[in-house]
């Protein structure tokens, strides 16, 4: 027998380019799967306009009324003019179109919960692999297809925006990779807090009480600049602001040149941390694991 | 009638039954709702503490309306939500067959089957947060204003309720249901602002679609306004017409709808 035979007739050990090309299929079969639903993707995008409108107009009366500023100057609420108000409201729309990660967190303790989870430890497959490819590919197909219909929405605001000063090239370049990290940020998250139904099965109600706190804390309602003095600099502690707040803030100029790299390292190593803890609790996890149902 | 009311009864205290079965889940379900509210409260500081009016309601009038939103919001889910929900549901399922079996008028087995009672401790919380706020704007106590009030929001609260029954009866041609709950949150966006955020240039439309067509911002608008600000004879005649109206249409629609209705499967 040749020598490359022999190496035929064994099992094929894992390249490292093997593993790679394994996920990369898991993100291309699931960009199909998301494609195929496009029109619901639309019609979703379009409805989530109108509460979007109606925050702009509650935001356009209260700057209305709200005291006149010294003379030549713009009305602002710390700092923010209604322009930036309005901007802001949509760039965290986009924020969370990186970040949030409807069901990841309730199907992971589903898995767990009905012993599905048995499909990744007796297929070499790693569960947190395979959803960060699976979830990639959501985000990939929900971002392509929702351009279209931001395009459409940033277009009918654009005479809001005036006074919005668009970014120059090294913010904007600070933007994309907040984004992504903001994507990293909210996968991990998401995958700690499923985890976590290692421990309690049930844990839907758990769930919701952390998806509350998150929009809150994430700054989606308004900007968390607006809030009294500890808390403001309480939230801007907390990795849940890289979800929402932290990338439109960049984009807008909140965030002052000299603290856009720190402000990315932060992130960075929020996303790295939640990384560990999700790798941490999955194995603690399976080792209490019982693998319910048939 | 007295059956109607015997049924109710019985509903209801075999909601209450279920729920304390699951008493911890309860808890954290009544807990969602109170942080909810907090939040809506913090947003509303955070807002006045940069303005003292929004659209002419000050501080005090503003929390009003906004305690009788919340407490609105709280009766539709006590008592309709989860009934819509469910009709889509046995639309899709089939089971609606053992609904229309039953001697008894339909759209009240429908609409009133099941008590959602952990909604239920956002009503007086409303209440709490509505008398806070005529406490802190001076009011001084009127039974006639009270009584036109309470009236009002009973009216509101069926235009509301007329509407979900149309939108849940569409469930019988789209099948579909998931998006219900959406549509209907998307609606209640409507209802839980000032009418005077809608009345500037481009808004403009959106007003009036939404106060003579589809009359929705109507529905606290009028009582919140009638109760803490000017009494608008006009406003109070539209509402109590609308209600009237859609009630009326509502039930029309959804008989409609069931006679549309095709059972499911075997």
């Amino acid at each position: 027998m040749t020598e490359t035979a022999v190496s035929e007739a064994l099992p094929r050990r894992a390249t490292a380019w093997g593993v790679v090309r394994k996920y990369i299929n898991i993100y291309r079969v699931s960009l199909m799967e998301r494609m195929a639903y496009r029109g619901d993707f639309l019609l979703a995008t379009f409805l989530r306009f109108l509460p979007l409108v109606t925050t702009i107009l509650l935001w356009r009366a209260a700057y209305d009324w709200a005291p006149e500023p010294k003379a030549g100057e713009v009305k602002r609420f710390q700092g923010f003019t209604f322009g930036e108000m309005v901007a802001y409201l949509m760039l965290v729309h986009i924020s969370r179109m990186f970040s949030s990660m409807p069901g990841l967190a309730g199907g992971i303790a589903r898995d767990v919960r009905e012993g599905t989870l048995k499909k990744y430890l007796i297929q070499p497959l790693d569960l947190i692999g395979y959803l960060l490819s699976y979830r990639a590919a959501h985000k990939t197909a929900y971002i392509v297809t929702s351009v279209i219909p931001y395009a459409i929405l940033f277009a009918v605001f654009v005479a809001f925006l005036q006074d919005v000063h668009a970014p120059d090239a090294v913010r904007a370049v600070a933007y994309v990779v907040s984004l992504l990290l903001a994507f990293g940020v909210g996968f991990y998250f998401e995958t700690c807090v499923g985890l976590v139904g290692f421990w309690f099965l049930e844990i839907t109600s758990f769930l919701y009480v952390v998806n509350t706190v998150n929009f809150f804390v994430s700054g989606q309602l308004f900007p968390i600049d607006l809030l009294p003095s500890p808390w403001r600099e309480i939230f801007r502690m907390l990795p849940f602001q890289y979800m929402a707040y932290f990338p439109a803030a960049v984009v807008l100029g909140k965030v002052p040149t000299n603290e856009l790299l720190p402000g990315l390292l932060i992130e960075a190593a929020w996303a790295a941390a939640l990384a560990v803890l999700a790798r941490l609790l999955y194995a603690r996890g399976l080792r209490r694991y019982s693998a319910f149902g048939g | 009638m007295r059956r109607y009311f015997r049924l109710l009864s019985a509903f209801s205290r075999f909601c209450l039954a279920n729920e304390m079965a699951f008493r911890g889940n309860f808890i954290m379900k009544v807990l969602v709702e109170v942080l909810w509210l907090g939040i809506l409260l913090i947003f509303y500081q955070t807002l006045f503490r940069y303005t003292s009016q929004v659209g002419g309601w000050d501080a005090h009038q503003y929390l009003f309306f906004l305690g009788c939103y919340y407490t609105l919001e709280g009766l539709i889910e006590t008592l309709f939500l989860e009934n819509a929900i469910d009709f889509a549901d046995n639309v899709r399922t089939g089971n609606l067959d053992f609904y229309l079996l039953k001697p008894i008028d339909e759209q009240f087995l429908v609409s009133l089957r099941k008590i959602d009672w952990s909604t239920a401790t956002k009503i007086p919380l409303g209440w709490a947060i509505m008398a806070f706020a005529l406490i802190g704007m001076g009011w001084r106590f009127d039974l006639g204003r009270l009584g036109g009030f309470v009236l009002l929001f009973a009216c509101g609260a069926a235009l509301a309720y007329s509407f979900l029954l149309i939108l849940s009866s569409l469930s019988v041609w789209l099948v579909r249901n998931e998006n219900l709950m959406e549509w209907w949150w998307l609606f209640t966006t409507l209802m839980r602002y000032p009418r005077e955020n809608y009345l500037r240039g481009w808004a403009y439309p959106i007003y009036f679609a939404c106060w003579y067509i589809v009359p929705v911002l109507l529905v606290t608008n009028v009582p919140a306004q009638s109760m803490v600000r000017v009494l608008e004879p006009w406003s109070v005649a539209l509402l109590i017409a609308a209600t009237a109206v859609m009630l009326y249409l509502s039930r029309r629609f959804f008989f409609y709808a069931l006679r549309s209705y095709s059972s499911a499967s075997s």
